[in-house]
């Protein structure tokens, strides 16, 4: 036993020490008797409590919401995480004590958002029992920088929506969570990040095999008395009633009936996605998007246009001429279709991509957006790009603080080599709040 | 006689001539007509009676010829199915057919040396009774215009060695078609016999029990054949079943050899490359073939690279490197692209010189690995590969950059024939 003893210890103590600092921030080394140490290494520059950076390039994609959507050499300034200002290399005066980093040639834009994945962590992820679970949380499932979430940060994916299965017809709340930080507690962004409602195809597998006229119904019985549960506590918080009786079941609807938080539907079929629009955001109006659009379900376009419903397509980025397919989906195009052009072309504003990670691979999801332009998707003013950030963040209620590069936004920046929709283009850099979290230069090339 | 003199005048008058009136009119002074052939100048006369031409007026135009050039705003004119002129626009001569591309890039139509769909599928493409197949032939399994051909052809892919499999180590000879949509057998053939089909590694190992189960007695059947063939050759026989091995060493025909894994890839550019000194293009490199990618320049063989364009496994850190990328840096001279189809979709070869650039591959050589290289490295680049005069009239047309898979294929001519049109047929790829 004594002889082991002196090298045990250290080395437990060392996995203790691992487990209690971020990496990022921890460097470790062996000491001349061949032991383990770790040093604490200061915050580098971006990150929190570290100087500030200054990032310039070639190219600066920003992305808002509105207006100009990217800026030829311009400057990135981060400090604490944030981003602090982005402007033009001449006219924008970099701070004393900033680090300069000079990209050149590249590119830079703001992190991707994915809002339909199933990678945030163990894949326990469709409680079967009963057929609606809206108290169910995924959060209880992340891994942090798990190992599939390390390819997706190098495929510059920075946020995703972790959600549940679509094994029922609501498989509980989905948790926002960024891809390359370390602890649950960083990573979160919000939570819950979403309802998950899954209202055709992949429930109708459940026990007994439901049908669809009992499913909506049982989904609207859900909604209505999550609804009126979300309405007692409003009345007794504007002072008109007594306090309810909290139900950990119905806790969801206070924030949905909010637009704390939205509904993101698994939702393809043309007939499925009409339901969403219909019920969900017209009916009790919650704030509902439309997150597996796929098959026919584009034919529903106009009316999502109408009412304001986003379109986040995939993981099928196209419709094809398969048969079988008019029986179940009410399609049957001549040639290939691209989904997104489908809705494009009716009107719908805001359009994006998702990749149902692991249907299509977490770090595929700008070769969907490349996929889309492919199929007729215009992407001349940058759709494809802003489908890849600003339309999810947009759409998810988080583009205060992800989705672009404006100031105040979370420094979540990808370094490229071009248009990330040319797949010939790479990921050099991905800084998340600051975090050098993947570098192509400096460790292996991950994707 | 008549054309070897207006030739030679055409090349003395030519430098003159095209510093006034621009690329077009040498030919025009020489007089020449007809069927456009190697080596001609452009020709903007009128089309005669009985012939078939169109103009083809596009955005841009990526020759992949000799000199490079990309021409803005060019005219392609085709003239019985091989093409008469490439350069700026200029006034349509009379007869031709006028097809208006607006703003679409044309590019050669691609090639590609490794491909199995000439059957249709998986299906007929290995006869494993013997290791040692020398008189066999795939050319009786070809389905002209089969549902993977064309899918190839919507996608830009106009040019396929249809190979046997890598079954057994001597496969047969595979034939070099067209991917036409409706025309028969004899129309499709650019070359049968087009090549010889090998399989040195993997694959036909998996026949356990037989002789050749290991790459010992791989060889050993290999160079037996090779040796008789030669033998045959030195002694003025014609062996009936080595008939087609012979002109494999007689130089008359290339050598395609499917080989992988550092030990496989250096043996059979040993075998092929530097014993028997054949011309052998070694096909697929994949695993960690691509660690011997400087020996393998020093030999001079050819190499055509895919279905797997990268590797991760053998690289110490597990960094995801590009095969072909690895083999021009090295200073292989002559390198292509292949799917191995269709093991990867026969319409996806352009994807592989998307992800070869991707890896770190220079773009416009992989629009090269999948065009002029493969028809070079297969004694084909008289006819095929890049659009120059008197080539044949394969051509595509997309929305923009080849390997950019955003850019959609709009057209595709064969022999001059619009076989597939977005438009009016729908997208297929």
């Amino acid at each position: 036993m004594k002889t082991i003893r002196p090298a045990f210890v250290p080395l437990a103590c060392c996995a203790v020490l691992a487990l209690c600092l971020p990496p990022a921030q921890a460097q470790r080394g062996v000491d001349a008797q061949n032991r383990v140490i770790e040093t604490q290494l200061p915050p580098a520059a971006g990150e929190i409590g570290g100087s500030g950076l200054a990032l310039k390039a070639r190219k600066v994609l920003t992305v808002p919401i509105e207006g100009e959507q990217y800026l030829d050499n311009g400057v990135v300034l981060v400090k604490d995480g944030k981003i602090e200002a982005v402007g033009p290399a001449r006219t924008t005066a970099i701070p004393a004590g900033y680090q300069v980093v000079d990209v050149g040639d590249k590119w830079l834009m703001p992190g991707f958002v994915d809002l339909h994945s199933h990678v945030g962590g163990a894949m326990d992820i469709n409680d079967m029992v009963y057929l609606t679970n809206p108290g169910l949380r995924v959060s209880t499932s992340v891994i942090p920088a798990n190992e599939t979430l390390r390819v997706a940060v190098a495929a510059g994916v920075t946020t995703v929506l972790f959600i549940p299965g679509s094994g029922v017809n609501c498989g509980g709340q989905g948790a926002l969570i960024k891809t390359g930080l370390d602890t649950f507690e960083e990573a979160l962004v919000r939570n819950p990040g979403s309802l998950k409602i899954a209202q055709a195809g992949n429930p109708e597998r459940w026990v007994i095999n439901p049908g669809r006229s009992f499913m909506n119904w049982n989904t609207r019985d859900m909604l209505k008395r999550g609804k009126a549960y979300a309405q007692r506590w409003k009345a007794h918080e504007e002072g008109r009633g007594a306090r309810p009786e909290r139900e950990l079941q119905n806790d969801v609807f206070r924030e949905l009936d909010a637009h704390r938080t939205q509904v993101s539907t698994h939702t393809q079929m043309y007939q499925v996605v009409l339901t969403t629009i219909t019920m969900l955001s017209r009916e009790f109006g919650f704030t509902a998007y439309i997150d597996h659009g796929e098959m026919a379900g584009y034919k529903s376009g106009e009316l999502a246009k109408e009412n304001n419903v986003n379109a986040i397509i995939g993981p099928r980025e196209i419709e094809i001429p398969t048969r079988q397919f008019i029986e179940w989906t009410g399609s049957n195009p001549e040639a290939i279709l691209g989904i997104a052009a489908e809705y494009q072309k009716r009107g719908v504003k805001h359009i994006g991509f998702n990749t149902d990670a692991p249907v299509v691979p977490q770090e595929e999801l700008a070769v969907q957006a490349t996929t889309a332009v492919r199929y007729g998707f215009d992407g001349s003013n940058l759709e494809a790009v802003r489908g890849l950030t600003i339309v999810p963040a947009l759409t998810a209620g988080i583009s205060d603080q992800v989705g672009c590069l404006q100031p105040g936004r979370d420094a979540d920046i990808l370094v490229i080599t071009g248009d990330p929709a040319d797949p010939r283009e790479w990921i050099e850099t991905v800084y998340i709040e600051g975090q050098r979290v993947y570098d192509a230069g400096t460790e292996r090339r991950r994707w | 006689m008549i054309e070897a003199r207006s030739m030679r005048w055409a090349r003395w008058a030519a430098p003159l001539l095209l510093g006034a009136l621009g690329a077009f009119a040498p030919a025009c002074a020489s007089g020449r007509h007809g069927t456009p052939r190697p080596g001609d100048d452009n020709d903007l006369s009128p089309l005669r009676a009985g012939e078939t031409g169109s103009a083809i007026l596009c955005g841009k135009i990526v020759t992949a010829d000799e000199d490079d050039r990309v021409i803005s705003r060019g005219m392609i004119l085709v003239r019985n199915g091989r093409i008469a002129y490439v350069g700026p626009r200029a006034a349509v001569p009379q007869g031709y057919e006028l097809l208006d591309c607006g703003d679409q890039w044309a590019t050669p139509g691609m090639v590609d040396l490794h491909s199995h769909v000439h059957s249709g599928g998986f299906g007929d493409v290995n006869d494993m009774v013997l290791p040692a197949n020398p008189d066999l032939r795939s050319s009786p399994a070809v389905r002209p215009g089969n549902s993977l051909i064309q899918v190839a052809c919507a996608g830009g892919v106009t040019t396929l060695f249809g190979i046997p499999g890598s079954g057994t180590t001597h496969s047969g000879f595979g034939l070099v078609y067209k991917t036409k949509l409706n025309s028969p057998f004899e129309e499709c053939v650019v070359r049968n016999p087009g090549g010889m089909k090998v399989a040195q590694s993997y694959n036909p190992e998996r026949r356990a029990g037989d002789f050749g189960a290991t790459r010992a007695g791989l060889s050993w059947i290999l160079e037996d054949m090779n040796d008789k063939a030669v033998g045959a050759t030195r002694q003025g026989r014609r062996a009936i079943e080595l008939e087609n091995l012979q002109k494999v060493h007689a130089g008359e025909l290339p050598v395609l050899i499917h080989s992988a894994g550092s030990d496989g890839w250096t043996a059979a550019a040993r075998m092929w490359q530097n014993t028997y000194g054949t011309r052998c293009v070694l096909s697929h490199g994949c695993f960690d073939a691509h660690l011997t990618a400087p020996w393998i320049a020093e030999t001079g063989a050819r190499v055509n690279a895919g279905p797997r364009t990268m590797d991760h496994v053998s690289t110490r850190d597990g960094a995801i490197t590009g095969t072909a990328e690895r083999y021009l840096a090295a200073g292989v001279q002559s390198v292509s692209l292949n799917t191995d189809a269709p093991v990867m979709p026969q319409e996806e070869l352009f994807l592989q010189g998307t992800m070869s650039a991707r890896l770190g591959a220079d773009s416009y050589l992989m629009l090269k690995a999948v065009t002029i290289e493969p028809a070079r490295q297969f004694g084909l680049d008289e006819r095929l590969g890049s659009l120059e005069v008197g080539k044949d009239a394969d051509i595509v047309l997309r929305t923009g950059e080849p390997l950019d898979p955003r850019a959609r294929v709009e057209r595709v001519i064969i022999d001059g024939k619009l076989e597939y049109d977005r438009l009016r047929d729908g997208q297929w790829f």
